[in-house]
């Protein structure tokens, strides 16, 4: 188990990370959810012991990161979220030096590297030099060097970003088969569908600050919203904001240039009575579009605005 | 041990591009091969090719054609006899000046008449044409006082060369007899002369040797220590690289601490800079060049690894990107290179700037290159030099590692 307890991290008045606490449980896949800047990188960056914390401490299986940080590592496999190979190499030279990082060497490691690289679909080019990948290849090798020495923790840092959907696919089918053989995996992401689609419970993060964490359930329960009616219209005007401020049932979670964003609340009436209201009430929408509770409402609903890249 | 895997991956790195390595490690004895021929070779090397078309076709002008010819000018001048055609082949750039010598010129000069020679210059040559106009002028203000000097005498050989008849002897020892008192008329003014020129070149023991090593010999040294620092500039630059690369970072999530890393690097720069001199030094020795003392040879490329990784790692420690310090590294190694003495023996340089070579590595390990190659000095003769350069070394890997350990520590790198 990876235990959190009470992280901090400024940059000068910047405060990155606020005093976060989460536990990630032995073979599950948590997902740390949050846009850009939100602080996923710094937390993640301070669970594998590259970033001191300002207060707070990481425990792993029992060990503190920054008392017994080699003890640690060896358990860590960390996918960090730029593309860290030697491009002037090839794929199996960086498996090989990363290998041999963990103490791997000779026909163990060799077969590790014919392993590894075959889960991602690598292995026809193990011999060609890194410099020759397309993006999604390289996402792939780096996934390699941290699944290579078969961690039990394994940290991935927006693994999928600027990549086609077929390698995003591939990295995420890797991903479920590590955390299906007992690795326990912290993934953090900006995109809600990776989050719904692989993880097993996760935390919304922004501004530093876990904002909520459980299942998927769990969150759209908490946010306690049945459907959210996603309006589209000239809606930006305080009288269109009174009006359907008045529907009964109904919150608002957001209000732009020209869309809102309605949610109906449970335990109230059900849509089908307050569809036709919003339809009645003359706003001049356009559109109407019914969404299901999912990551969005929720992170809709707990920061008041939409999470985007 | 994470060290030794850097290291192993860094000398891979150097293999799997071979083209950049062999660059990198070539680069010094290209400078060196350069500065040899343009250096090595001396004024006796220098041929001008000149075009003589003589219209006249006289006595006079063969002789001075011929004088063109002699020995020791025929080393420095290509003289080709040419006739109007000479024109068409000074279009063409074949030569780097035509001399003309117009029809009559024998005549007019005899009889005292004003005569020209005309220079065709090439344009497309700066020096060459010059000297042949500095030469044909010297000839020309030679012949004009002749022309002055013996002028009742020339005028006495032009009126027997417009007879029929051969001449008698009473003319011709009548000639002989003006020519005679004219010279011992003018013995007394130019004869002995009062002043003298005597060239003497001065030349140390060291020039006397440095002449039997040869040129390359004096500046490859200096110029394989500028090399040297610039393999050190390339492999601690790796460094920064690897920082702004995320490469590090990545690292550093593996069970490999800041000093694994460092300590492997530094092996890694002191072995590829160590190697690369090693290189240039077969190289220089295949070319001819006598290093000296193997032992001591290798105790000096060595210090001299030693001391430049040491060096160009402290550097990059204190900047803050690849760029930056790619700048100031390079701007310190040109500036050293020029102080100690890798573009020119340092007895040639200003005196202001000699005070300034020995605060420059390039100096130390320079001058014990000269000991041991120029001096046929021995290991006993560069113990000073060897204590510089290795304590130089030790300092500045020490002083630059624990710099860049304390920045990786807090996150800075």
């Amino acid at each position: 188990m990876i235990q959190i307890e009470r992280l901090r991290k400024c940059y000068n008045e910047l405060v990155a990370v606020d005093d976060i606490s989460f536990d990630v449980h032995d073979g599950e896949i948590l997902g740390l959810l949050g846009p850009n800047g939100a602080g996923k990188t710094t937390t993640i960056s301070m669970i594998c012991g590259v970033l001191q914390p300002d207060s707070g401490r990481v425990i792993v299986d029992e060990c503190n990161i920054w008392v017994e940080p080699k003890k640690v590592k060896r358990q860590l496999g960390v996918v960090p979220q730029e593309i860290a190979v030697y491009e002037d190499l090839t794929a199996r030279d960086n498996l090989s030096f990363w290998g041999s990082l963990y103490g791997l060497s000779g026909p163990e490691l060799n077969h590790r590297i014919n392993e590894t690289l075959s889960r991602v679909g690598l292995a026809d080019r193990a011999g060609d030099k890194v410099k020759t990948f397309s993006g999604g290849m390289k996402r792939r090798l780096n996934l390699c060097m941290g699944l290579l020495h078969r961690p039990k923790f394994l940290l991935l840092d927006e693994p999928t970003v600027g990549i086609d959907p077929q390698a995003r696919l591939n990295i995420l089918d890797v991903i479920r088969e590590a955390a299906a053989a007992g690795t326990t995996v912290l993934y953090t992401t900006h995109y809600m569908d990776e989050a719904e689609q692989l993880c097993d419970r996760i935390a919304i993060i922004d501004h530093g600050r876990i904002l909520a964490l459980g299942t998927l359930p769990e969150l759209t329960r908490r946010a306690g919203e049945a459907e959210v009616l996603r309006l589209t219209g000239p809606l930006n005007d305080e009288s269109v904001r009174e009006r359907l401020a008045a529907i009964p049932g109904t919150r608002i979670l957001g209000l732009g240039e020209d869309s809102a964003v309605l949610a109906i609340e449970s335990g109230g009436p059900g849509l089908l009575e307050i569809l036709p209201r919003v339809l009645d009430a003359d706003l001049g929408i356009e559109d109407v579009s019914i969404q299901r509770p999912n990551l969005q409402s929720v992170f809709i609903a707990l920061t008041g605005r939409e999470l985007r890249d | 041990m994470p060290a030794l895997a850097i290291l192993r991956r860094d000398l891979k790195r150097y293999l799997r591009n071979p083209i950049r390595t062999a660059l990198l490690f070539a680069m010094p004895l290209v400078m060196a091969a350069i500065f040899a021929v343009v250096f090595g070779g001396g004024v006796d090397e220098i041929s001008i090719k000149v075009l003589l078309w003589d219209d006249d076709d006289s006595l006079l002008s063969m002789l001075a054609a011929g004088a063109a010819s002699s020995d020791k000018a025929g080393r420095q001048l290509d003289v080709v006899p040419v006739g109007e055609e000479g024109l068409a082949m000074m279009d063409r750039g074949q030569a780097s000046a035509l001399v003309h010598i117009p029809a009559g010129f024998t005549d007019d000069f005899l009889a005292g008449r004003k005569t020209t020679i005309e220079v065709v210059k090439n344009p497309a040559e700066r020096f060459l044409p010059q000297i042949v106009e500095e030469g044909a002028g010297i000839g020309a203000s030679v012949l004009s006082a002749t022309s002055r000097v013996f002028r009742p005498e020339l005028e006495q050989i032009h009126g027997l060369m417009e007879t029929e008849s051969f001449p008698s002897n009473l003319a011709v020892a009548g000639l002989s007899s003006g020519v005679n008192s004219r010279l011992n008329g003018l013995q007394e003014i130019i004869l002995p002369p009062v002043i003298t020129l005597e060239t003497v070149t001065i030349a140390t023991d060291a020039d006397e040797e440095a002449e039997d090593v040869g040129i390359l010999a004096i500046f490859l040294p200096g110029l394989a220590v500028m090399g040297t620092l610039f393999l050190a500039q390339s492999a601690t630059r790796d460094i920064l690289r690897d920082r702004e690369d995320g490469l590090l970072r990545h690292l550093l999530t593996a069970p490999v601490s800041p000093g694994d890393y460092l300590l492997g690097k530094c092996l890694s720069v002191v072995m590829v800079t160590a190697a690369g001199f090693a290189l240039m030094t077969l190289a220089g020795a295949a070319m001819g060049v006598a290093w000296g003392p193997p032992l001591a040879t290798a105790v000096l490329i060595l210090a001299t690894a030693l001391a430049a990784s040491g060096t160009l790692l402290f550097i990059m420690s204190l900047v803050g990107s690849e760029r930056q310090g790619d700048t100031l590294t390079t701007i310190v190694i040109i500036v050293w290179s020029m102080l100690g003495g890798a573009f020119m023996p340092l007895d040639q340089m200003p005196g202001f700037l000699r005070p300034l070579s020995a605060s420059t590595l390039v100096f130390w390990s320079t001058d014990a290159f000269n000991s041991l190659i120029l001096r046929g000095g021995g290991l006993a003769d560069i113990l000073p030099n060897l204590g510089v350069l290795f304590t130089a070394g030790a300092v500045f890997l020490g002083t630059g590692t624990f710099l860049l350990g304390r920045r990786i520590r807090r996150g800075a790198i």
